[in-house]
């Protein structure tokens, strides 16, 4: 069976094709203003990479804060759901999978079944968040796929005493007027986005073995910090973790 | 004889004399990276205007941000909290004053003084740059007009929009789209006012403000944030007489003169 999922997040759009459980195409977009007008040629786009014709979709699921613009989809399913459903299909042992997205931490809680049994979010609030991180790295000219690549040269954390983004972005600027190096500044950034979601994540109450979705969890200095701040065992998600609420919703249409 | 008061927030630094508790020279410039080097300037440029020399000053004050450091450096006698200053400040405009509003460029504080004009309780918020002068700059930034336009263009509004977020980093998206949309500039104004005075409000609830409130701070300069705490408060504040921008060095001044009062 050949199902579509399609998450429309607030900062990108995703789309994936499983064959049964198997990923055989993804793309990922940045959402955009009239992402209305765009969605059907991306998911033709998608559809094209994977090889195939529309015809031979068998079922399309949506999610996402902007899912109503999923004029086609069979179902919309909330991003909980979606991700709980990806993170315990592909990791069953999970029971916490904590998705750090563009403008949300939601930290949740799983059954066996892979069913949110509790979850705990904070999206009033940008510190921890995707858009905390690109507005830091945007500030010091850094791409955020090179995040990675530019905390390997630190050699030190300069710690950021913001929590607030809006201050932070103040903050930022004066350790580099104060002559701090980018990738120690970066890696400052990374710690207190990580920071923020290892304290949810505690709140919450921890479970055995979890998992990290969403944009952030690519960041592996980020997920790197998280791990050595929570207790259980980390298991990485097998896919782009950005990937996962549509990865969900493409399963649950199975 | 002669006395002064300087503040040094984190945009802008104001130095105010005055003689017999009336302000004979104020000014206002922009801060220079050192909050000493902020004083030096702002007495400069303050006493360049004036007759008198800075040993003329019998006693000055210092407050806001470094306000440690500038009576260190011996600039100053003394540092004063500037909530200290704004309370006294506002009450010495108006004695009926017990709840002041100030809004700065990095934080928000409501005051609360007592008959005396003394400091009786505050809350304040610098965590959160919602509810600062902070997310004014940034949105009239992104939305391309002066912070001095935002106030009065919002007032001709007949259809404020509405802000889901709080977040200054999410409410800067949501301007973006109303942009998008082509929603009218002055309703996007409009409901950005309206959401700063919303943290304004949320935060003076918590202190139970009086009636006879006054706003002093940059923002107080935003008439439609103001009105639109009046109109949630159901309070009509109380004018200043002064740039309530200076409030913080008037106040400084005047616990100068206090300070010499009291030898």
């Amino acid at each position: 069976m050949i199902t579509v999922g399609c998450d429309i997040g607030s900062l990108f759009a995703k789309a994936v094709i499983l064959d049964d459980d198997e990923l055989i195409a993804s793309k990922i977009v940045r959402t955009t203003g009239n992402m209305a007008d765009e969605v059907d040629e991306f998911l033709k786009d998608v559809i094209r990479e994977a090889g195939l014709s529309r015809d031979r979709i068998d079922c399309l699921g949506g999610t996402g804060a902007g899912a109503d613009i999923l004029k086609d989809a069979e179902f919309v399913e909330s991003t909980l759901t979606c991700v709980g459903a990806a993170s315990s299909y592909y990791i069953p042992e999970t029971r916490l999978s904590i998705d750090i997205g563009g403008q949300s931490i939601t930290s949740m809680l799983l059954d066996e079944n892979g069913r949110v049994l509790n979850f705990m979010r904070n999206d009033k609030c940008a510190s921890g968040s995707g858009r905390f991180l690109e507005v830091m790295s945007d500030k010091l000219d850094v791409e955020i796929e090179d995040i990675d690549q530019t905390v390997a040269k630190s050699r030190k954390t300069v710690a950021i005493s913001n929590q607030c983004g809006v201050f932070a972005e103040s903050e930022v600027i004066t350790h580099v007027n104060n002559g701090e190096q980018t990738p120690d500044i970066i890696a400052g950034v990374c710690d207190s986005v990580a920071n923020m979601v290892a304290t949810q994540g505690r709140r919450f109450g921890m479970a055995e073995h979890y998992t990290l979705t969403g944009g952030v969890a690519k960041i592996n200095f980020v997920t790197g910090v998280i791990k050595g701040k929570l207790d259980g065992t980390f298991h990485p998600f097998p896919f782009d973790p950005q990937l996962a609420a549509a990865i969900g919703a493409a399963l649950l249409g199975d | 004889m002669f006395f002064a008061g300087i503040d040094i927030g984190s945009l802008t630094a104001q130095a105010v004399v005055i003689k017999n508790g009336k302000i004979i020279g104020a000014k206002t410039i922009s801060v220079l990276p050192h909050p000493v080097d902020s004083a030096k300037e702002v007495i400069d440029r303050l006493l360049s205007k004036q007759e008198i020399k800075w040993e003329d000053i019998k006693c000055a004050v210092s407050t806001g941000y470094g306000r440690e450091k500038i009576q260190q450096e011996g600039l100053t006698r003394e540092n004063i909290s500037e909530i200290s200053c704004h309370g006294l400040g506002a009450y010495t405009i108006n004695p009926n004053i017990r709840t002041v509003i100030d809004i700065g460029g990095q934080d928000a504080k409501v005051i609360k003084v007592n008959q005396s004009g003394k400091l009786d309780n505050f809350v304040m918020n610098d965590k959160c740059a919602a509810g600062t002068g902070h997310f004014l700059e940034v949105m009239s930034k992104t939305l391309g007009v002066s912070l001095d336009e935002l106030g009065p263009m919002s007032r001709k509004s007949r259809k404020p929009v509405e802000m889901s977020n709080r977040c200054t980093i999410y409410v800067e998206t949501e301007v973006i789209h109303f942009l998008q949309q082509g929603v009218s500039k002055i309703d996007i104004a409009a409901g950005i006012n309206r959401a700063m005075a919303e943290r304004v409000v949320a935060l003076a609830r918590r202190v139970e403000p009086e009636k006879e409130i006054m706003m002093t701070g940059g923002v107080a300069k935003n008439v439609a944030v103001k009105s639109e705490i009046e109109k949630t408060l159901k309070v009509k504040m109380v004018k200043s007489k002064i740039d309530p921008q200076i409030m913080g060095a008037y106040g400084a001044a005047l616990f100068a003169q206090k300070q010499e009062g009291a030898k």
